[in-house]
């Protein structure tokens, strides 16, 4: 067995670390894209308008039953056969767009449930008192929703962040693929990818740091 | 003043509400009672739209609503003038006892934040819960949520107080609590229209007893009457039991217990 | 950020009319030593020292996209890149959708195993082995024509299949000559070349089969010839190789 070259770690550590903000990028941009699109798919499925409802189903089912690199390379490179301006999408722009709606599809479904997880009489006392619709969602429902949807946001967030390793397919030079690269010119492949793995690891951490101090914000008026 | 007028309700093939008239005169309060199932609760969440009624007329000062072409906007005005205080509290448990009071003057009738507040405050001195203004529901005990409830529907300054078995979820140790507060409000001359299974708060507070059945309103009277001489069979058959499960608790004085064992499940029959 | 880059691509696509002012887009792995690799964050290796070349050879700037193997026949047929620098083998099934340069690069393909195998000394005794070959290369075809080709557990890889031949996962991995030899000499791995290569292997640049792309093709033709002929091609593959493999 060869000793590990620790040096080599070290002198890797910067070089990755200037992948890191566009993996944040594409990650951060996608997390808020798929919350907003998720939000509306869910308060479809909620309320299940008409019409909307069976699309929104179709989506969901479409996004969730294939896999995000097929999507991905569906996006990047069958479509453009068809249509040729979607030749203009960059890999980043892409890479967030497959993120986004694949992400979302299993969001809506989450959010959907927590919305329903909110105590109904709520609703009632809300309506009762001559709120509307809109008001009782964003007043009463959507504050505790979110509570109850955030554990479960929050992981598809840090799957989201893993995910964004596929862009380098798309040739993105995100934090995997640039590992992969000075992978292959040093063949140095456990140092390699065990400091990219401390990476991820690490940012993964921070958020669920801060998850936890979401969490016990959120959860303030529970304690008994 | 409110008037029902031949109010009609249905769950699929089931008439759960059979033409119902009242008139409630300003200040009244009347109690309701009857046997599990017979459109007590679902009377009370029609008149708040709770439930959308299939026929009747409703009046309520100057609002006058043909049930089956209710608007959204008179929905929302009809909501305005009854306020509600539902059995299970129904507290929003993401505000703070405060809020949950300042909730509708702020969200519904657009009051300033400072003067929702401060007129919150003053429920609650009224309620007796000055201490707890910043408190979660979560942390309160059962009988201080359902005052914290009834403060909430205080607060709409409604022209009437919709009571849905407001002391049927409590622990019989706060029972008293509650029908201490809602006594307040009856000297008060709130008019409420009250739901419960309570028959001493029947006897003593209210100015006319509704017995329903069937989804209809068999008899109403003075309590004085409608305890010792009822007129239908249906209604002595009703009294003679319910009475016979309290008799213990209904003394001279006429102090409170809970009601019979089945008062539980009332509204869930009620209301599918 | 988003923006500039979408701007950015946005104008490469209007540039395409007026063709001098386009650079060449090259894409190539940038994971397979030492043809394109990456050090200090720096993109090498001989593929781009040959596309370097050949942009000064025809005055116009050169850019190198790295993508996933596995990508870059899709972002060449959708446009995103010109051609494909990355030891792309000509095989039929390629010629009939791209255009090809001419072969700018002679091997062969190889088998290479785990130091001290001595149950595999070539092709022929690859029946019940399993082999390793990188997804979307040709070496797979290569396999498959072989008459024994049912007996044998070929498996495509991403990336790493150096790795795992020398960890004892696989048998067997089979890549051109060249870079076999290179892998074993420069990395720590346990590797070893078994028997002869067994097949011509010709690599070229393909462009997509327009007459666009032909007519670049042709230009990066007259230019791969002018480097031929004045020695940058043969200099350059002695510098990584130490040996000439731009002739067959």
């Amino acid at each position: 067995m060869r000793e590990l070259d620790f040096g080599y770690m070290l002198e890797l550590f910067p070089i990755l670390l200037r992948y890191l903000p566009l993996t944040l990028e594409m990650a951060g941009a996608g997390m808020v894209l798929a919350l907003v699109l998720a939000c509306l798919l869910a308060v479809i499925r909620v309320l299940k308008l008409p019409g909307l409802n069976a699309l929104t189903l179709l989506f969901i089912s479409f996004f969730r039953g294939t896999p995000l690199l097929v999507q991905l390379f569906l996006f990047y490179y069958g479509l453009p056969q068809l249509l040729a301006f979607l030749t203009q999408i960059n890999g980043v722009t892409a890479t967030i767009m497959g993120l986004t709606l694949h992400f979302s599809a299993y969001m809506a479904e989450s959010i959907r449930a927590a919305i329903v997880g909110v105590d109904r009489s709520q609703t009632e006392a809300a309506l009762s008192i001559g709120m509307t619709n809109a008001q009782l969602m964003r007043r009463i429902v959507l504050p505790q929703a979110t509570r109850i949807a955030v554990p479960t946001l929050m992981n598809y967030f840090i799957d989201m962040i893993k995910a964004t390793s596929l862009a380098f397919t798309l040739g993105v030079t995100e934090l995997m693929g640039a590992t992969q690269k000075e992978a292959a010119g040093s063949f140095l492949y456990f140092e390699a990818f065990i400091t990219v793995a401390i990476l991820y690891w690490g940012i993964v951490e921070l958020l669920a740091w801060a998850q936890r101090r979401l969490e016990s914000r959120l959860g303030e008026a529970y304690r008994r | 003043m409110i008037e029902l007028e031949g109010l009609i309700k249905r769950f699929g093939d089931t008439t759960v509400l059979d033409g119902i008239d009242l008139e409630i005169q300003e200040g009244e309060i009347i109690v309701v009672i009857g046997p599990s199932g017979t459109g007590k609760s679902t009377l009370l969440r029609c008149m708040n739209f709770l439930e959308r009624p299939d026929a009747g007329r409703l009046r309520i000062g100057d609002l006058d609503l043909d049930v089956t072409r209710a608007r959204k906007a008179e929905i929302l005005a009809l909501r305005r003038r009854t306020a509600f205080v539902f059995q299970n509290y129904a507290l929003f448990a993401n505000k703070t006892a405060l809020e949950n009071i300042a909730e509708g003057l702020i969200v519904v009738n657009r009051w300033p934040r400072a003067k929702a507040h401060s007129r919150a405050h003053e429920i609650l001195e009224r309620i007796g819960l000055a201490e707890k203004a910043n408190a979660y529901p979560a942390s309160l005990s059962g009988g201080q949520q359902q005052r914290i409830g009834i403060g909430r529907a205080m607060a709409a300054q409604a022209d009437v107080i919709l009571f849905d078995e407001p002391t049927s979820s409590l622990d019989p140790e706060w029972v008293e609590e509650v029908l201490g507060l809602m006594k307040q409000l009856a000297r008060e001359r709130q008019t409420m229209l009250v739901v419960t299974h309570e028959m001493g708060f029947a006897r003593d507070v209210a100015d006319r007893v509704i017995f329903m059945d069937g989804g209809r309103i068999v008899e109403q009277d003075v309590p004085s009457r409608l305890f010792t001489q009822p007129r239908d069979e249906r209604t002595r058959d009703f009294l003679r039991k319910v009475l016979a499960n309290q008799a213990a608790s209904l003394g001279p004085e006429g102090s409170h217990s809970r009601g019979e064992p089945d008062n539980g499940q009332d509204s869930i029959k009620e209301t599918p | 950020m988003l923006r500039t880059i979408a701007l950015a691509l946005a104008l490469a696509g209007l540039g395409t009319a007026q063709a001098q002012e386009t650079p060449l887009r090259v894409g190539m792995s940038g994971g397979y030593f030492p043809f394109t690799f990456v050090k200090q964050d720096e993109l090498q290796g001989f593929e781009v020292d040959v596309m370097e070349a050949v942009g000064k050879t025809l005055d116009i700037e050169v850019t190198f996209v790295t993508a996933n193997f596995s990508g870059l026949f899709g972002m060449l047929g959708s446009g995103r890149i010109d051609t494909i620098a990355n030891q792309i083998t000509i095989t039929e099934a390629r010629q009939q959708q791209y255009a090809f340069t001419e072969p700018y690069v002679y091997d062969g393909a190889q088998v290479v195993v785990r130091q001290g195998n001595e149950s595999i000394e070539g092709v022929e005794d690859l029946r019940g082995k399993s082999v390793a070959v990188n997804l979307g290369s040709n070496y797979e075809q290569l396999l498959r024509e072989l008459p024994y080709a049912d007996e044998i557990d070929i498996r495509t890889y991403e990336s790493n299949i150096e790795q795992d031949t020398a960890l004892g996962r696989v048998d067997a991995f089979v890549m051109d000559r060249v870079s076999a030899s290179q892998v074993i000499q420069e990395t720590p791995l346990p590797l070893a070349l078994a028997g002869q290569p067994f097949s011509e292997i010709r690599n070229a640049l393909p462009f997509r089969d327009t007459e666009e792309g032909r007519e670049l093709r042709d230009r990066v033709d007259n230019a791969l010839e002018t480097l031929r002929e004045d020695g940058t091609l043969t200099s350059i593959s002695e510098r990584w190789f130490g040996t000439d493999i731009t002739r067959p």
